[in-house]
C-alpha cells in the first residue's frame, strides 16, 4: 500500500485529526495571545515586573516540551488538559515577550503627543501604541502558532487529539506494513497544517496593518 | 528599521555584559540544587522494584551522560556542516541560492520533531545513532540560517573597507565578517543545542536511550515518581545548557561589538 492509498483508505479518520489539530492549536494559540498581551500591557512600563515575567516565560520555554507535558500527567492526567496547558505555556513567550518589545518600541514623542491632544492613557494604548506595536506582536504570535504545531504533535504521547496519533501509531506499528505511511502521513499533515497557519498570518499581517508596511 | 527586523534583533542580542557575578551563579546553582533535591528524594523515599530499576543513582547516570552524549554528537555534527555550508552559501558565487536555503529552513521548521524521529527510526532502524541523526537533520536549518543571517547582517561598507586596505578575501572573512557574525551564530547555535536537549527527550520513544527513557517508563508502568524525575532532570539539563550558551554568548563574542 503506498502513501496515496493509505491517505485514501483512512481519509476521514486522517481528516478528522487534521481538523482536531488545527481546532487545538487554533484555540490554544488565541487562550495565549490573550493573555500574553495582558501581561505584557500590564508590565512593559515597569522594567521589573516585566524582566520578571519574561524571565519565568523564558524558564518555562526552555523546558523540552516532553518534560512539560510528562509533569503535567500527575495533575491533569492524561489527554486533552495536559495537551492545552502546555501549549498555551509554551506560546506566551514569544507573545509576552514580542508585545513588551513592540509597545517599548514605540515612539514615546507619538505618545506623548497623544496624551497632549488629550487621549487617557488607555486610549493612547488602544488607538496608538497598540496600534503601532501590532506587526511586532503578529509576528510573536505567529512564532507562537508554528511552536504550538509541533507541540501538538508531542502531545499525542500523553493522549491529546491531533495528528500525531497518526505519528505514535507509525512508531507502535515499527516494521509493520504502514508504519512508514502512517508516520509520514502524521509528518506531512502538521507540517501542511504549520505552513497554512504561517501563510494566514502573512495575510493578517497585510490585511491590519495599512501604511505600516514601509516601516 | 522595520518592525520584524526589530524583533528579530531583540532575539539575538547578545546578553547584557553588566551583572554581578552573583546574577551569573545564582540561576545555574538553582537548577542544580533542584536536581539535586529531586535526585535526594528518590533515594530516600521507599522504591518498589520498577521504580527502583529506574532511579538507582548509577542508572540515572547513565541516562544522564547518553542525553549529554547524544545532544553533543548531533550539535558537534550541525557545526561541522553548518559553519562551512553557512559561509560558503553567502559567498557572491552562491548568494543566490540564499532564498531556496531560507525556504527550506521554513520547511524544516513546520515539520514536527517528533515525527521526523519516528520516521527514520520507521525508515531504519531504531537506536542511538538514528537519533543523532534526527536531532542533526532538525537542527541543521536553523544553525545555517542563523549563520548566514550573521554575515549577511554584516555592514558591506566594513567588507568594502577591508577590502579597500588590501586585505585579501579570506582575509575579510575571517576578520572581519566571521567575527561581526559571530553574536548571531552563537545565538544560533545556543538555541540549537537547547532544542536538542528536548528533541533528545523525544528520541526515547526510538530506544535511544537518554533521560527521555525515564518518561516513557514512568508512563508506560504508572510510576508518577520516575516520570517526574525524569522531567526534572530533562529541565535542568536544558536549563543548565542554555545558561553554558549564554555564558558562551558573553565570553566568546568580540569585545567591543556591542
Amino acid at each position: 500500500m503506498n502513501l496515496w492509498e493509505y491517505v485514501e483508505d483512512r481519509w476521514d479518520l486522517i481528516l478528522f485529526e487534521t481538523v482536531q489539530h488545527a481546532s487545538m492549536v487554533a484555540q490554544c494559540v488565541l487562550v495565549a495571545a490573550v493573555l500574553g498581551v495582558l501581561v505584557g500591557v500590564a508590565t512593559y512600563r515597569r522594567p521589573r515586573p516585566a524582566a520578571v515575567a519574561t524571565s519565568i516565560a523564558g524558564v518555562l520555554f526552555t523546558i523540552p516540551s516532553l518534560a512539560m507535558l510528562g509533569l503535567l500527567i500527575p495533575p491533569l492526567g492524561l489527554g486533552v488538559a495536559p495537551s492545552v496547558t502546555a501549549i498555551v505555556l509554551y506560546a506566551l513567550l514569544p507573545i509576552i515577550r514580542n508585545t513588551v518589545v513592540g509597545l517599548r518600541g514605540v515612539d514615546a514623542t507619538l505618545v506623548d503627543a497623544a496624551r497632549g491632544i488629550g487621549m487617557s492613557r488607555r486610549g493612547s494604548l488602544a488607538r496608538v501604541e497598540l496600534p503601532l506595536a501590532w506587526p511586532v506582536i503578529l509576528t510573536g504570535i505567529r512564532v507562537a502558532t508554528q511552536l504550538a504545531m509541533g507541540i501538538g504533535a508531542v502531545a499525542a504521547y500523553v493522549s491529546g487529539p491531533g495528528l500525531g496519533e497518526q505519528i505514535f501509531s507509525g512508531l507502535a506499528r515499527l516494521g509493520g506494513a504502514n508504519a512508514v505511511n502512517s508516520a509520514l502521513t502524521g509528518t506531512i499533515g502538521v507540517a501542511i497544517l504549520a505552513l497554512l497557519f504561517d501563510g494566514c498570518f502573512v495575510l493578517l499581517g497585510r490585511l491590519t496593518t495599512p501604511g505600516l508596511r514601509h516601516g | 528599521m522595520t518592525v520584524e527586523s526589530a524583533a528579530a534583533k531583540e532575539e539575538t542580542t547578545p546578553e547584557p555584559r553588566i551583572g554581578r557575578s552573583w546574577h551569573v551563579i545564582l540561576p545555574p546553582l538553582c537548577y542544580l540544587a533542584v536536581a539535586a533535591a529531586m535526585v535526594g528524594y528518590t533515594q530516600a523515599v521507599p522504591l518498589d522494584g520498577i521504580e527502583h530499576g529506574s532511579l538507582n543513582l548509577t542508572f540515572l547516570r547513565r541516562r544522564t551522560w547518553e542525553h549529554v552524549e547524544l545532544v553533543f554528537f548531533s550539535t558537534v555534527l550541525v557545526l561541522v556542516v553548518a559553519l562551512p555550508l553557512g559561509v560558503l552559501l553567502t559567498r557572491r558565487a552562491l548568494r543566490r541560492a540564499t532564498p531556496v536555503v531560507l525556504a527550506l529552513v521554513n520547511l524544516g521548521q513546520a515539520t514536527p520533531a517528533v515525527g521526523l524521529v519516528v520516521l527514520l527510526a520507521v525508515l531504519f532502524t531504531i537506536g542511538f545513532w538514528t537519533a543523532v541523526v534526527a536531532l542533526f537533520a532538525y537542527s541543521l536549518l536553523p544553525t545555517l540560517r542563523n549563520t548566514m543571517v550573521g554575515i549577511e547582517q554584516v555592514d558591506p561598507r566594513l567588507v568594502d573597507a577591508g577590502r579597500g586596505i588590501g586585505m585579501s578575501a579570506a582575509g575579510v572573512l575571517f576578520k572581519v565578517e566571521l567575527p561581526m557574525a559571530v553574536p548571531v551564530i552563537l545565538s544560533g547555535v545556543r538555541t540549537t543545542l537547547v532544542l536538542n536537549v528536548g528533541t533528545a527527550g523525544i528520541a526515547a520513544f526510538i530506544g535511544s536511550g537518554g533521560l527521555g527513557d525515564l518518561i516513557t517508563t514512568g508512563v508506560s508502568t504508572q510510576r508518577n515518581l520516575v516520570l517526574i524525575t525524569g522531567c526534572v532532570l530533562i529541565a535542568v539539563l536544558a536549563l543548565i545548557i542554555d545558561w553554558l550558551g549564554g555564558l558562551a554568548q558573553r565570553y566568546l563574542s568580540p569585545k567591543g561589538l556591542t
